[in-house]
């Protein structure tokens, strides 16, 4: 299924639930997230920065308030759906990355992408290479500095089509330059797609161009 | 080139997801299982061994069959007919559990005198018959068939009268030993009498089987019927019934002695083979009991290893649910790994069965000849015990995937 939009009406993480109200467009709010825009999430940390792409993800539930993908509330979506939603509407790169440090940088991206077959080797090998990590491609991922995982993990999260892509925090171990690479593949992909891009920030911000800044 | 890539990554999956495996858990499982199975398999085939041996009719252990009369006390001897069993007592005795049927003995009520010729020497007793329904005789023959009119009447003897005539009789008084065959080519004249002497019937008898099981002279069913209606005392009042056979489903059983005791009546012959029968039951349950405990904990063996295992690669089961994984697909290393486990263990556990079996079979066969039965169903058990192992198994992991699937 497509997905048009994403709509938060009063969510909030259930922890905060009580807690004094703070200025926020995000949370107890009624948000629109519409395909082919772009956002920057701005949040300091401990504001459920990564709870909220937890959500979308559907990896957790703990929130109170409705998720809507296209005007369907998504916490009566079955697992199998979810799956496919990971697959193929919506991609998303964790804070932590989700590498698996036992494999190469090359096992790790193909991981992804042999189940969405998205990318082809050559496709891969290109991004990689625009990144400055082709020489790396059979190293373990776990030897690796934060900046290279970081870049490994931004190319797999790119590996399958997507309606909208979160990246959670996905330079923050990367320079301006390397920020501003990544910046212009992930816009390329996303423009290709006519996807929206939702980057969280606590700082470092994704230099995309032409991005709404919500305050967490 | 695209399948090619597709193996690869399941096998990168299977690496990961099978790191943290325990060899030492999986022998354990794999060893304690194959015990398990092994008895359980080994135990099912021994007993359905034994059980075709005393399926066969002759066996020493054949005693599913009871015999039974009432006691014979003095009153009986002066008084009236009482050893009788009335329908009442049949229909009471055939509800009991452990009756599988029941079939009633018919006697002669006449006199019945046989004549004998045997070169020159002519002998003649007195004797007596009896009929029970041929589904109760042990002995088949091709000509057991009679109908009124017909001139030769079969009969089946006893064993027991043969041994007893050669070993005790001929011997004793100088007369030459017979065998089964002799007897059988033996003309024998019947002369049946009614005891108020108003009816005679004379005919031809031959020998035509020897019975193990049934210490009596019998002839067809249907012989006697007629017989006793043109020449028995009490015609026309029924028949009277002072035997009964049983058909027991489970020899040895004690509420079999508590109800014959309770009724007073006796049953003929010994009991060793009825309680050997029990005996190996028993023992045959025992072990297989055993081999089940063991199987039993061997499966919880590896439903333990396995979701411990799970749980130590919790993290990557996440992981790779985060990257759109179906989870069949996540929990399929798993499911292999028992499946491998589970027919290595079964596959050995067949082994040992053979192997005991080849020693045992041997004995069984020479002791009773070829009467050895199939393995479908030791093998067919066996094969279900592994395959509900399996599935549980399955469920477990598949439950397990999908638990990691919230955080």
């Amino acid at each position: 299924m497509e997905i048009k939009e994403i709509e938060l009406t009063d969510v909030l993480p259930a922890v905060f639930k009580g807690e004094p109200a703070r200025p926020s467009d995000v949370w107890l709010t009624n948000l629109t997230l519409r395909k082919g825009e772009r956002y920057i999430i701005s949040a300091e940390s401990g504001t459920g920065k990564s709870s909220l792409c937890a959500y979308i993800f559907g990896a957790r539930r703990d929130y109170i308030g409705t998720i809507r993908f296209s005007g369907e509330d998504v916490r009566s979506y079955p697992i199998k759906k979810w799956q496919g939603i990971r697959r193929t509407g919506i991609a998303y790169l964790p804070q932590d990355l989700g590498l698996f440090p036992e494999l190469t940088a090359w096992e790790n991206i193909t991981l992804k992408n042999s189940i969405t077959r998205h990318f082809s080797n050559e496709q891969i090998m290109a991004l990689l290479a625009r990144l400055g990590i082709q020489s790396r491609t059979d190293f373990p991922v776990g030897k690796m500095s934060i900046g290279q995982q970081q870049r490994v993990a931004i190319v797999r999260t790119l590996c399958q089509p997507f309606d909208f892509i979160f990246l959670d925090e996905p330079v923050s171990h990367l320079d301006e330059e390397n920020n501003r690479i990544v910046a212009s593949i992930v816009e390329e992909e996303a423009g290709r797609q006519g996807a929206a891009i939702i980057a969280t920030s606590v700082g470092n911000h994704l230099l995309l161009s032409d991005a709404k800044t919500l305050h967490l | 080139m695209k399948e090619k890539k597709t193996l690869r990554s399941a096998a990168t999956i299977g690496r990961l997801l099978r790191r943290n495996l325990s060899k030492v858990q999986m022998l354990g499982f794999v060893l304690s299982n194959f015990i398990g199975l092994a008895i359980v398999i080994s135990g099912i085939q021994f007993y359905s061994d034994i059980r075709s041996i005393w399926e066969s009719d002759d066996s020493f252990i054949n005693q599913d069959y009871l015999i039974l009369n009432r006691k014979v006390t003095a009153s009986h001897t002066f008084g009236s007919n009482s050893t009788e069993f009335s329908d009442e007592d049949i229909s009471d005795l055939e509800a009991q559990p452990w009756v599988r049927r029941v079939g009633k003995f018919l006697s002669a009520d006449y006199e019945v005198r046989a004549y004998m010729q045997q070169g020159d020497r002519s002998m003649s007793t007195s004797m007596f018959l009896e009929a029970i329904p041929d589904d109760f005789i042990d002995v088949s023959p091709d000509d057991w068939q009679y109908t009124p009119g017909d001139t030769v009447v079969p009969i089946i003897m006893s064993k027991d009268y043969l041994t007893l005539y050669n070993f005790g009789f001929a011997s004793a008084s100088g007369l030459p030993q017979l065998t089964e065959g002799m007897l059988s080519s033996m003309p024998l004249t019947l002369r049946l009498t009614s005891r108020d002497g108003s009816g005679d019937v004379t005919l031809l008898a031959h020998i035509t089987g020897f019975s193990g099981r049934l210490n009596t002279i019998l002839v067809p069913e249907s012989f006697m019927e007629w017989s006793n209606e043109s020449l028995g005392a009490k015609r026309g009042e029924g028949e009277k019934v002072q035997r009964l056979i049983v058909d027991v489903s489970s020899p040895g059983d004690v509420a079999i002695g508590d109800y014959l005791d309770g009724h007073s009546y006796e049953k003929a012959g010994e009991d060793t083979g009825a309680q050997a029968a029990y005996f190996i039951k028993l023992v045959s349950g025992l072990v297989i009991g055993i081999g089940a405990l063991i199987t039993l904990l061997s499966f919880f063996i590896l439903l333990l290893s396995v979701a411990l295992l799970m749980q130590k690669n919790r993290s990557k089961l996440r992981l790779l649910i985060m990257l759109g994984y179906n989870l069949r697909a996540i929990g399929k290393p798993y499911e292999n790994i028992t499946l491998a486990v589970s027919l290595i263990s079964y596959a050995l556990a067949i082994i040992a069965m053979l192997i005991f079996r080849n020693i045992y079979i041997g004995g069984l066969t020479g002791l009773i000849g070829q009467n050895e039965a199939g393995m479908a169903v030791a093998l067919l058990c066996g094969a279900a015990v592994v395959a509900i192992t399996l599935v549980i198994n399955i469920i477990a992991i598949r439950r397990k995937v999908r638990s990691a699937f919230y955080s």
